[in-house]
């Protein structure tokens, strides 16, 4: 089979998932910030500040792994940056969602810290986060979210940036400005050498749940959870003057072209999706809080023809009913820590389940502890239409072996097909 | 048990954090016996516990509790005077090389000091070098290894490598913990339990150390 077979052959089982139906068989999509590194004998470091490397490890994987997508992601959560630049800079927002290593060098983000520069070279980078937002400034955040992150935040989140005007502080905006097209250049690269490989990517919106915006970049995780107790009004009234701008980054981001739809040979439109807070709350203050805001966005992406790709991380067992309020079959829910037979019990084929094995099992099991584990989650969630997430808890890790990961798709191409 | 006890414990349950420790601060001006209001803080962070066990609290609850405690803890430490509040035990815990997350890690700090126990917080991101220097330095009865990357993994692996070969490993019980660790990890790091929430991890600490 040649390479746009395969790329045809892929599309079609992944869309068949995505519109409800059962393909030949069930679909891997991967995802990887580290394991393709190692896979290729790279470092952390190599594969987040060389985007030839980069390409030279995913490639890699391309040619060894036959996966049905595969996504190397590099950045970590930058939510905060796309939405500062939503309104005067609409175009930038995709490549500014991700905080990438080149960009943390220049703007010195207090929120992330990256392989050969606060971490050893081979360590996975991360996103701390950091209080920037005072209770006292709740008040602001509400009254203009898109200002208050401009001129407020962003001078104490970058460091490059914290004065504004200053030779440093315009200098770092146009080095970011450059960086950025180098990035998104690369990145486009890589999804068109992907393709030539025959491993088909679906365009990518980006929104978040409104909360977490909050949780992530304003208040700090550890704080926003006691001002649910101890200031909700004001939680919740910064949670509804968000909501907008989450909708309003749906929109820009996944308007694609009619040409490139073409190209690309799909007008589905997959709008990313990490749940951060989910785990933490109870359903009191989820159904509170969390869930009005987020099902709104949700509802607003569904209206507009995009497909919400959500990533359900930690246990989301108390609160899977909720997605019952949603129009069936519009969601792709990745579920990380919740059985996905639980979600088959709860919600049937409501949502477009995606699961897969733990890292845990891909680290330190054999093949056929994955291969047991893969047969018993197909035979009794396959029905209906489901999609393998390998290294369901984040991607597949730096430290899975190789070959539990082929166990997973020899396992499918075995126990997955309809 | 009067009345005053069970508002103060049932205000901590209910995570009102001003009534609670109004009510303690009250307590403690009174000139009660610390060790009564310590037993009562206990008492409900036993509860705090079981909640989260039976699944009507949730990490959210317990991030709370764990704030509540804290200032507590601080309040009633001066009551007993130096040196004279009874420790269970020494602890030793931190998160593993390569991996700064902490959240996790000091929820079970909180719980464990409420608990009792001694407890020397190493950090973020420790080499394996410097839990087996600690180890030497404060003999604890129990290690906990944190991290939440799944390439935490392979540094827990490491870290009770590195006790075992210092000689160590039978001194001392070790726990991995962590939202992505299971059976599967404590296997692979040769730990002797593991756990991925903040109150059961508590009960197996207890259960190492050997203390009720």
């Amino acid at each position: 089979m040649d390479a746009a077979e395969m790329y045809r052959e892929k599309l079609d089982r992944l869309e068949a998932v995505i519109h409800g139906k059962e393909p030949d068989r069930v679909p891997v999509t991967a995802m990887m910030t580290l394991f393709h590194a190692h896979y290729a004998g790279y470092t952390a470091q190599d594969v987040m500040f060389d985007s030839v490397k980069n390409r030279d490890a995913a490639l890699k994987v391309a040619r060894d792994f036959d996966f049905d997508s595969m996504l190397a992601l590099t950045g970590l959560e930058g939510t905060f940056m796309s939405l500062a630049l939503l309104h005067s800079a609409p175009s930038l927002v995709p490549t500014g969602r991700f905080m990438e290593g080149h960009f943390h060098e220049i703007l010195k983000d207090v929120y992330t810290k990256w392989p050969g520069m606060e971490l050893a070279e081979d360590s996975h980078p991360q996103f701390i986060g950091k209080e920037i937002m005072k209770v006292e400034e709740y008040k602001d955040l509400t009254e203009n979210p898109g200002e208050f992150l401009n001129r407020v935040c962003l001078p104490r989140i970058c460091k490059a940036l914290s004065d504004p005007g200053s030779p440093e502080s315009n200098a770092a905006l146009a080095l970011f400005g450059a960086e950025m097209g180098k990035s998104g250049a690369a990145m486009g690269g890589l999804v068109q050498d992907l393709a030539q490989c025959g491993f088909p990517t679906f365009p990518m919106s980006f929104s978040y749940a409104p909360l977490d915006v909050i949780g992530d970049f304003l208040r700090d995780i550890k704080n926003i959870v006691l001002d649910f107790y101890r200031y909700p009004d004001d939680v919740k009234r910064a949670v509804d003057a968000l909501t907008p701008l989450l909708i309003e980054s749906a929109r820009v981001t996944g308007a694609v072209p009619p040409e490139m739809q073409k190209a690309i040979g799909t007008n589905v439109v997959e709008c990313f999706f990490p749940l951060h807070l989910n785990e933490y709350l109870n359903p009191k203050l989820y159904e509170e809080f969390y869930w009005p805001s987020l099902k709104k966005v949700l509802e607003e992406v569904i209206a507009m023809g995009q497909t919400p790709y959500v990533l359900f991380e930690g246990r989301h067992d108390a609160h899977l009913e909720t997605l019952l309020e949603l129009p069936k079959g519009k969601v792709i829910a990745v579920f990380d820590k919740t059985d996905p037979r639980k979600v088959r019990d709860v919600l049937g084929d409501h949502v477009i389940l995606s699961s897969g094995p733990p890292n845990s099992l891909l680290i330190g099991g054999t093949p056929q502890k994955v291969d047991d584990y893969m047969k018993s989650m197909l035979e009794d969630c396959k029905e209906g239409g489901l999609m393998i997430y390998p290294g369901v808890d984040g991607g597949i890790s730096g430290d899975a072996k190789p070959e539990n990961v082929q166990a997973v798709l020899k396992a499918v191409k075995k126990y997955g097909t309809y | 048990m009067t009345d005053e006890r069970e508002d103060f414990i049932n205000a901590l349950v209910d995570l009102d954090e001003t009534k609670c420790i109004e009510l303690l601060k009250k307590r403690i001006a009174a000139k009660e016996d610390p060790k009564i209001i310590l037993d009562d803080v206990r008492k409900a962070t036993d509860i705090v516990g079981e909640k989260f066990e039976e699944g009507r609290f949730f990490v959210s609850d317990l991030m709370m509790a764990g704030e509540i405690l804290k200032q507590a803890m601080e309040a009633l430490k001066p009551a007993f005077g130096v040196g004279a509040m009874e420790s269970k035990g020494t602890i030793i815990i931190g998160t593993v090389g390569g991996d700064v997350h902490d959240i996790g890690k000091n929820i079970v700090v909180a719980l464990l000091e409420a608990d009792g126990f001694t407890v020397i917080d190493l950090g973020v991101d420790e080499a394996p070098e410097v839990f087996v220097e600690a180890i030497r330095k404060h003999k604890p009865l129990v290690v906990g290894l944190s991290g939440l990357l799944t390439e935490a993994t392979e540094s827990m692996k490491e870290t009770v490598e590195a006790i075992t070969a210092a000689g160590l490993r039978d001194q001392v019980k070790i726990i991995v913990g962590g939202g992505r660790t299971d059976e599967e990890t404590r296997e692979y790091t040769g730990a002797d339990d593991w756990s991925d929430d903040a109150a059961s991890g508590v009960k197996k600490f207890r259960k190492l150390a050997g203390v009720q």
